[in-house]
């Protein structure tokens, strides 16, 4: 009971080699799991927080695109506005300078026709009163003295005249 | 078993004598004869069925799902592994699988008078080795530490008449871890002898839980945890 022998050597090489044997069938395997699925972890970890990094990142250009794009679309309204609103002025004055124009030429027209009427009236009337002093020299030069011919052709040419004169 | 008079103490007491002693198994027939002890035949059958339950365990081990056995295993070697590296640090790693090791050994050899063998750590010789492994574990592992110069010189710290006594410790430690290990397990064996054969019905089942469950893994723990711990202060 109480002796030690050669049997502490054999303990001592026993336990080398259960030592040698569990280390390589039992703890290495074990550890190396547990510490594969430590590593796994820890990426899966990483990875997730880099995935928000970059999420964040997209998102801040996101929001800034979307700012600079509503300034550009409210720029872009108030500089069609502003066309829009020269365009329409700039109708408006047209429009309003044609019209003046066609009114002008409206006048212009009238008044040259009103001259021509004037002239080929005025042609007509010293025709006419051509003819009629041709018709009364005709007629009454036999019946009638110098003095009644003279007065009845002022009466009928100033007639005329005093026509145009009223105008 | 006679119940009567001197003979029956005498009977009792070469009974016990003959349970406690270790028997030779068999001999190897060189050098005049080696006596392989129970204790050795014993250990040999802890080491097959340590590996063997190791390889079929450790089969099919995953990383992603893992069964209930694998948590089982991982959660076991995880406890030891967290319970050395809290005491002797991350940075000694390596000696972690040793002591793994051991207090498999000596959990299983402390229980293993539940399934009929004699524990071999009733044996001298095998807490002896135990305490001499230990032993150069601890000075080894203070001499990679810190080199042979420091270990030379802690011997004379805090002051140098103390040295006498800390070369002393060298011994004292394994030595104490030995005969603390034998002297319990020899206690409760022989403890348990006499109970089973005094009253041999019932009443020892109380007495075994204590006896070959609790205090067999209590000292495979004290083992470890002191081997460790001494390590540790001879790092310093």
């Amino acid at each position: 009971m109480l002796q030690l022998n050669v049997n502490l050597f054999f303990t001592i090489i026993n336990l080398v080699v259960l030592y040698l044997l569990l280390k390589k069938f039992l703890i290495k395997p074990v550890t190396n799991i547990m510490e594969e699925r430590e590593r796994q972890i820890a990426d899966g970890l990483n990875q997730a927080s880099n995935a928000r990094e970059e999420a964040e990142v997209l998102k801040n250009e996101y929001e800034a695109a979307l700012t600079g794009a509503r300034e550009e679309s409210m720029k872009i309204v108030e500089k069609a506005q502003v066309q829009a609103k020269a365009e329409y002025e700039r109708i408006v004055k047209d429009a309003g300078e044609k019209a003046d124009d066609m009114l002008d030429s409206a006048k212009a027209n009238i008044e040259m026709e009103r001259e021509q009427t004037m002239k080929e009236l005025q042609s007509e009337i010293a025709g006419l009163a051509i003819t009629a002093a041709a018709k009364i020299v005709s007629n009454k030069a036999e019946n009638q003295g110098n003095q009644d011919i003279y007065n009845q052709f002022l009466g009928e040419v100033g007639d005329a005249h005093d026509d145009t004169d009223d105008r | 078993m006679k119940r009567k008079g001197g003979s029956d103490t005498e009977s009792l007491t070469e009974k016990l004598l003959e349970e406690l002693n270790c028997d030779t198994v068999f001999t190897i027939p060189v050098f005049g004869g080696i006596g392989v002890a129970e204790s050795v035949v014993v250990t040999w059958i802890i080491m097959a069925v340590l590996v063997g339950l190791s390889i079929i365990f450790v089969r099919n081990l995953k990383v992603e799902n893992p069964g209930k056995k694998q948590l089982v295993l991982e959660s076991t070697i995880g406890w030891a592994k967290d319970f050395f590296e809290g005491i002797i640090g991350k940075e000694n790693k390596r000696y972690i699988p040793y002591l793994i090791t051991i207090i498999l050994y000596l959990g299983v050899s402390n229980i293993i008078s539940l399934f009929g063998f004699k524990p071999p750590t009733k044996d001298l010789n095998v807490t002896a080795a135990l305490a001499i492994m230990s032993m150069f574990l601890i000075e080894y592992s203070g001499i990679h530490k810190n080199g042979v110069k420091h270990w030379v010189k802690h011997f004379a710290e805090p002051v140098p008449v103390v040295a006498p006594i800390m070369v002393l410790e060298i011994v004292i430690r394994p030595l104490s871890l030995c005969m603390r290990l034998f002297g319990n397990v020899l206690g409760a064996f022989v403890i348990m002898e006499l109970l089973k054969a005094i009253i041999p019905v019932l009443v020892p089942i109380p007495f075994s839980f204590y006896f070959d469950i609790f205090d067999g893994l209590l000292q495979a723990y004290v083992f470890v945890f002191l081997t460790a711990l001494f390590m540790n202060e001879e790092q310093e």
